[in-house]
C-alpha cells in the first residue's frame, strides 16, 4: 500500500498562512520531512483558492519538487489550478478528484488523459454517498470505470476512492467502505486501483483518540486490498502497524492481534475476542477499536473505557 | 403444503429491567412498583425472545394549572388541573402506570416549595413517580436535590439530566436512593456516552432510564425513531452501554404540534379539533412503542386509552383480542 502524504492541507492553519505569505521554504520542509518518513506521494491540498489557484498550485508543485522527486497529489476543485499544476510536474500526478457528478465526470477525467496523471474518482453521484458497499462499487462500474474506458485510461491509473466517512456520526458507513474497497478489487479485469481517505474515519474524534482508530482501520483496508491510503506519513505508531502487517512479525502480543485482525478481514472472517488477550490493555484498545468499526459497539468519546 | 420455517435472529444482549418506586418493605411508601425492561428481541416480536412485560404509561401532571396547553387537554381534565393532588388522583384513575410530576416556571417555584408539591403527590397516589424540574439548570438542580431528599427511598426518576447538567442530580439520587432520566437529542452515539458518564459517577446502570428524545408526528419523529431502533438493536447486540430501558414524552411533543394546538385558522379538512390532537399524540406514542419505548409519557387521558389498547393487542401473543 503507498502512503499518500496528507500534510500539506489547507485545513491547517500553518499551511493556510504559509500559502498567503506564499512561504515556499515552509512547504519544503513539509514535503522533506513527509518523505523522509516515508511518504510515497505527497498530497498538495490548497481548497478551492477560486482567484489565484491557477497561480498557487503551480507555484507550490515547482518548490515541492526542487526538494522531493515523489509524485504529486493535486488536491482542489478548481481545474485550471490542476491543469497550471499538472503544466510544471516532473513526475506523474494524481489528480484529486473527480465524482460522479455528471459535470465533473464531463471535466475531469480527459486532465488525467491528456496530462498522463492517475486520477482519483470518489464513488459519490448527486445523491450522495450511499451506505452501502455494492452501491458505491456501482457508482465505480457504472459511472467512474466506464468513464475512464471511454477515454483510455488505464486502470491503474484509476484510483476509485469509496470515502471513509468518520466513526462518530457516520459509524454505519466504516465496515461498509472496508468491503466497497474488497468488491472494487475483485470486480474488475484487470481491477481498478483503490484509493481511501484514512484519516477521516476520526473526523470529529478527541485528538489524542485518533491515531489508535486510524492505523487499526488502516490495518482492515489492507487487508481488503486497498492499494493507497492518503494518511500522515509522520504517524509512527501507524507505520509500526504497517511494517507488523507487512513482515508479517508475530514475535509479539500485538503483532499476532493484527495479523489475526488482517488475516480475518482478508477472509471476510471477523476477528474475535479469543484472538485477544484482554490482559494486554494495547492489545484490548485495538479490540475495542475494531468493534466499534465493525459497527457492533456504539460508539463513544468514552469507547475505550468501557 | 409445505411448511414455511419463521427464521429468527439470534441475539445476546438483554434490556436492563429497572424498577420505579419502592414500597414500604422496600424503603418506600409506594403502593406498587412498575419495572420495566427486559426484552430480548425488538418490540412484541414475541416468536424470537421474551417481551416479559409491557411498556408503561406514564401521565404528566404539573404543580400548578398550566399556561401553555391546549385548551383540549385542559377541558379534558376539568377543575382537576387547579389543584396538583386532585389532579394525580384523577391521573391514577385514567390508567397511568406511573405519575410524571413536572415542576412549571414561576416565581413560586423554590426547593420548600417544591417539597410541598411532592408532599401532596406522595399522599395522593401509591404509584410510582417520575418528576422533572422546569428544564433550567439551576432551577432543576435546586428542585431536584429538595424532591429527591424529601421523597427519600422512594426510587423515583429524577429528571432530566442532560450532558451539560447531570452531576447535581446523579448526585442526588445516589445520596436519597433514585434513579435518574439521562436525555440527549436524538443521538446514538451521546446517549451511550450520557450513561457512560452518569454511570462514572458511580450510579448503577439498573438505576438510569434513557431518554433519546422524539419529535411528533410530522416533526421529526422518524429521526427519533431511528435512534431508538439503533439503540434497541445495540442493545440486543450486546452493547452493555445502550442496554437501559428507554422513556419518552410524545404527550408533551404532540401538544406543540400545530395539528394539535390549533382550533382556528386550519383547513377544514383537519376535523374535529380534539380528536385530531388526541390522534396526534396517539399516533406518536403507539410509532414510539414499535421502536422500544419501555415508558412513554402522555397527556390527554383519552389518548392513555388508545395506546393502552393498542399495547394490550402488541402483548397477546396471538396479535388478536376479543
Amino acid at each position: 500500500m503507498y502512503i499518500i502524504g496528507e500534510n500539506i492541507h489547507i485545513i491547517s492553519q500553518a499551511v493556510k498562512d504559509a500559502v498567503a505569505a506564499r512561504d515556499i521554504r515552509f512547504f519544503q520542509d513539509l514535503a522533506v520531512k513527509q518523505v523522509e518518513a516515508g511518504a510515497h506521494v505527497l498530497d498538495l491540498n490548497i481548497g478551492p483558492q477560486k482567484k489565484a489557484g491557477h497561480e498557487i498550485m503551480p507555484w507550490l508543485v515547482k518548490g515541492v519538487q526542487e526538494v522531493v522527486d515523489v509524485p504529486l497529489s493535486l488536491d482542489t476543485t478548481n481545474l485550471a489550478a490542476i491543469e497550471a499544476g499538472l503544466k510544471v510536474a516532473k513526475a506523474q500526478c494524481i489528480i484529486n478528484s473527480t465524482s460522479a457528478e455528471e459535470e465533473r465526470l464531463e471535466k475531469v477525467p480527459p486532465l488525467a488523459k491528456e496530462y498522463n496523471a492517475k486520477l482519483i474518482a470518489l464513488t459519490m453521484g448527486k445523491g450522495g454517498i450511499p451506505v452501502g458497499a455494492e452501491e458505491r462499487v456501482n457508482i465505480a462500474l457504472e459511472k467512474l470505470i466506464p468513464r475512464a474506458m471511454e477515454l483510455d485510461i488505464a486502470m491503474e491509473d484509476l484510483l476509485i476512492d469509496p470515502l471513509v466517512l468518520t466513526v462518530s456520526g457516520c459509524q454505519e458507513y466504516c465496515p461498509e467502505c472496508v468491503e466497497a474497497v474488497r468488491i472494487l478489487k475483485v470486480a474488475g479485469d484487470p481491477p481498478p486501483m483503490t484509493n481511501t481517505g484514512l484519516s477521516n474515519v476520526s473526523n470529529a474524534v478527541p485528538g489524542a483518540m485518533r491515531p489508535l482508530i486510524n492505523r487499526t482501520y488502516c490495518v482492515m483496508l489492507m487487508a481488503a486490498g486497498v492499494d493507497y491510503a492518503i494518511a500522515d506519513p509522520l504517524d509512527v505508531q501507524l507505520k509500526e502497524f504497517l511494517r507488523i502487517v507487512n513482515q508479517r512479525d508475530d514475535s509479539t502480543g500485538i503483532g499476532k492481534l493484527l495479523l489475526a485482525l488482517y488475516d480475518k478481514t482478508a477472509a471476510m472472517d471477523r476477528l474475535t475476542i479469543d484472538d485477544v488477550d484482554m490482559d494486554d490493555p494495547e492489545q484490548a484498545d485495538i479490540f475495542k477499536t475494531v468493534q466499534i468499526l465493525y459497527n457492533d459497539i456504539i460508539y463513544t468519546d468514552s469507547y475505550l473505557r468501557v | 403444503m409445505p411448511t414455511i420455517e419463521v427464521p429468527k435472529e439470534k441475539w445476546n444482549g438483554k434490556v436492563r429491567e429497572i424498577t420505579l418506586g419502592a414500597t414500604a418493605a422496600e424503603g418506600g411508601t409506594r403502593a406498587k412498583t412498575v419495572t420495566v425492561g427486559g426484552e430480548t428481541t425488538l418490540p412484541f416480536l414475541h416468536f424470537e425472545g421474551e417481551i416479559p412485560r409491557p411498556p408503561a404509561i406514564a401521565i404528566e401532571v404539573q404543580d400548578r394549572k398550566p399556561v401553555d396547553w391546549s385548551p383540549v387537554l385542559l377541558e379534558a381534565w376539568g377543575d382537576v388541573t387547579e389543584d396538583v393532588a386532585a389532579w394525580t388522583k384523577a391521573a391514577a384513575e385514567a390508567g397511568a402506570d406511573v405519575i410524571l410530576l413536572k415542576f412549571s416556571l414561576h416565581d413560586e417555584l423554590s426547593p420548600d416549595y417544591a417539597r410541598q408539591v411532592l408532599r401532596h403527590v406522595l399522599d395522593a397516589t401509591g404509584l410510582p413517580l417520575i418528576v422533572f424540574g422546569p428544564g433550567q439548570a439551576d432551577l432543576d438542580n435546586d428542585v431536584l436535590v429538595a424532591v429527591a431528599e424529601e421523597g427519600k427511598g422512594e426510587n423515583f426518576v429524577l429528571g432530566v439530566c442532560e450532558d451539560k447538567n447531570y452531576r447535581t442530580i446523579v448526585a442526588a439520587a445516589l445520596a436519597h436512593g433514585h434513579l435518574v432520566n439521562a436525555r440527549t437529542a436524538m443521538d446514538v452515539n451521546l446517549a451511550k456516552q450520557l450513561n457512560i458518564l452518569i454511570s462514572d459517577m458511580g450510579l448503577p446502570l439498573e438505576r438510569i432510564v434513557m431518554d433519546p428524545t422524539t419529535g411528533a408526528l410530522g416533526y421529526g419523529m422518524e429521526y427519533g425513531y431511528s435512534v431508538m431502533e439503533r439503540l434497541r438493536l445495540a442493545a440486543l447486540q450486546g452493547d452493555g452501554m445502550t442496554q437501559q430501558p428507554m422513556l419518552v414524552t410524545p404527550g408533551e411533543e404532540a401538544w406543540r404540534a400545530k395539528e394539535a394546538r390549533a382550533g382556528e385558522g386550519v383547513p377544514q379538512a383537519w376535523g374535529d379539533w380534539a380528536e385530531r390532537a388526541i390522534n396526534w399524540e396517539t399516533l406518536t406514542a403507539s410509532t414510539l412503542v414499535e421502536s422500544g419505548a419501555d415508558i412513554v409519557v402522555l397527556r390527554h387521558p383519552e389518548s392513555v386509552k388508545r395506546v393502552r389498547g393498542m399495547i394490550d393487542v402488541l402483548m397477546s401473543k396471538s396479535g388478536v383480542t376479543s
